[in-house]
């Protein structure tokens, strides 16, 4: 019963692992950007929740259009100023270089913002929970799965029936050829930065119920979209969604069985053993370019 | 393509700068030879990087795994493993070199599979090292890194301890300039500056680019291993929070960003500027370090991509060709 148990929060930890990540696989698969800012857009996305909460009293579900919105025009301005700046004039990886110096200028102001320290939300619900039989689930991390999987529905949806995704599937494959069908491809570039910002946004708010968060922690956020983007593969909501379900088991079953200090050791460990033995990730990879 | 290991004028130049420097202390107070300590020291680490992630073309993004397997192996075999009568004086220098040896043997272990990836997934897996390596530091008793390991007292009787810790830094800093300039002048060096460029036709023409990777990374190790060992020892005391420390991968990263990716004295110039930028300058802003160095990371590369020593490059052909034109 305790691996079951041990195996449900680790399911529910990963929906939301696959929510945060999602937004970083967006932009990799299509732009090839690994953008290290994304931990900041968690964070950030977190605290916007926190401050509606603690001064509005908003609920931080009902927060998420508002962070997404806010989210959604910051990652476009960024993109289409620093960011295309540095892939314009430099190369792609002068593009990690400048997400990275900016993920610490944003760090450094979250922190003088909100002071370094940590901070969690707590609705009114947070302490009651659901059984199943043996299994107990928290109200919270149940409705952070369910919002979790209601908004990777939406951008799987977007990205396969809108004409917006398909405009965004179609630079990802071949900026030339899209822009030469009429397509703007910088705007493009924009706008899926963007939605992967705005995620990560939404993703912050479901966080910021579950878990405590302070600005430090944008890193782990950073890294951990990245393992997830890696075990599952590159560019689509359903690769994010089984890196993070995996992730997650990975981290529950080993703090259950190994020591809740190990689960680093183990995600990496899983992360270096899938990029030697399956490099394109467990589920291959929707976009196919960025490799 | 001739090789040369002795230029007598430039060696001559470099004597001259290390005897000035080491005799620098007697003129510096206690707070600006912590200060030289510190930029010897990151400009050391920053030129070890270089040699992977310079010459190479492969970025470590967690090179503070071996500072920090350097500093636990110096202390286990400086604290369990010597008599304490021996400890105060040559043990030091045994383990300095055990720490050394311990990280290049690791590396040597991992160097296989990891050198395999590339790219973004090379810095990232060694980023994962660094994370793992640091926790299980921190969570084996027997390693002790949570509870900190206490280092016997090694500077001699005669030399204030923070001097005797610069002299030790600055002849690192040295003997790491002297092997990065004997790699870039030799055949393997010239060989991993074609696997920086391209990897797949430098192996087609010949280039043994698995070796080559490996014997950098390996050499990469060796040097940052014996530089953690000697700060675990300027420190005295440890824990793995002061010595993995994600701060020491990015500094060498930044470092040999701002002087030059690639180039011998681009790390040392990056160091330099970084160190007293936030050491001296700012010294009193401790909580604007992190914006600041991000800002500067920004600005080079957006506007120097080539760090100094690339824009001073960029200005000297420019005078040469704009020179050219007037005589033409």
């Amino acid at each position: 019963m305790l691996l079951l148990q041990t195996l449900v929060d680790g399911l529910i930890l990963g929906g939301v692992f696959s929510l945060a990540a999602v937004g970083f696989s967006l932009i990799f698969g299509v732009m090839g950007i690994v953008n290290l800012t994304h931990g900041i857009f968690v964070v950030a996305g977190a605290y916007i929740a926190f401050v509606m909460w603690h001064h509005g009293g908003i609920d931080p579900l009902l927060a998420i259009p508002p962070i997404m919105a806010v989210l959604f025009a910051f990652g476009y301005g960024y993109q289409r100023t620093v960011i295309q700046w540095a892939t314009e004039r430099a190369s792609i990886v002068a593009s990690l270089l400048v997400t990275f110096g900016v993920a610490l200028m944003l760090r450094n102001v979250l922190q003088m913002v909100f002071s370094p320290d940590f901070r969690s939300i707590a609705p009114a619900y947070s302490f009651a929970g659901v059984s199943l039989g043996p299994i107990r689930m928290d109200f919270v991390r149940l409705i952070g799965l369910l919002t979790s999987l209601v908004l990777l529905l939406v951008l799987g949806l977007v990205l396969s029936r809108s004409a917006f995704g398909r405009a965004i599937r179609a630079t990802a494959q071949q900026p030339l050829a899209a822009s030469l069908s009429g397509i703007d491809v910088r705007h493009v570039y924009g706008l899926t930065f963007g939605l992967g910002a705005a995620f990560a946004g939404a993703s912050g708010a479901v966080i910021g119920m579950m878990l405590p968060f302070s600005p430090a922690a944008e890193g782990p956020w950073t890294l951990n979209a990245f393992v997830v983007v890696t075990l599952g593969g590159v560019g689509s909501p359903q690769g994010a969604l089984m890196g993070g379900l995996l992730l997650g088991v990975i981290s529950t079953l080993t703090a259950q069985y190994v020591g809740p200090a190990f689960t680093n050791a183990m995600m990496f460990l899983v992360l270096v053993l899938v990029l030697l033995l399956r490099p394109q990730g467990l589920f291959g990879s929707a976009f196919g370019e960025s490799r | 393509m001739s090789t040369r290991w002795f230029a007598p004028a430039p060696t001559l130049l470099g004597l001259c700068a290390l005897a000035l420097l080491a005799a620098l202390p007697l003129a510096l107070t206690p707070f600006e030879i912590r200060v030289a300590q510190q930029l010897f020291l990151a400009a050391a680490m920053s030129l070890a990087w270089n040699l992977l992630g310079g010459f190479a073309g492969y970025w470590s993004f967690g090179h503070a795994a071996f500072v920090g397997i350097g500093a636990f192996a110096a202390g286990l075999v400086g604290t369990r493993l010597m008599p304490p009568e021996l400890a105060a004086g040559w043990g030091m220098g045994i383990a300095v070199g055990a720490g050394g040896l311990a990280s290049a043997g690791i590396a040597a272990l991992i160097a296989f599979p990891l050198l395999r990836l590339r790219g973004i997934y090379f810095a990232i897996a060694m980023l994962g090292v660094s994370q793992v390596a640091g926790e299980l530091s921190a969570n084996v008793e027997w390693i002790g890194g949570g509870l900190g390991i206490n280092l016997p007292d090694a500077a001699p009787d005669w030399l204030a301890p923070e001097t005797y810790f610069y002299q030790l830094l600055l002849g690192c800093l040295a003997v790491t300039f002297v092997v990065a300039v004997s790699v870039k002048q030799s055949r393997f060096g010239y060989g991993l500056i074609a696997i920086r460029e391209d990897e797949d036709t430098a192996r087609m023409l010949g280039v043994p680019t698995e070796r080559f990777k490996i014997v950098a990374y390996v050499l990469s190790a060796l040097l940052v291993g014996v530089q953690g060992a000697l700060l675990a020892y300027s420190l005295g005391y440890f824990t793995t929070q002061s010595v993995f420390r994600l701060e020491f991968s990015l500094n060498m990263i930044v470092h040999a960003l701002i002087g030059g990716i690639g180039t011998l004295a681009g790390p040392i110039i990056g160091a330099s500027i970084m160190v007293v930028l936030t050491q001296v300058v700012l010294g009193n802003l401790l909580e604007l370090h992190l914006f600041i160095t991000g800002a500067v990371v920004v600005v080079m590369v957006l506007a120097a991509p080539g760090g100094i020593l690339g824009l001073w490059h960029d200005y000297k052909h420019h005078r040469a060709a704009r020179r050219a034109g007037a005589a033409a």
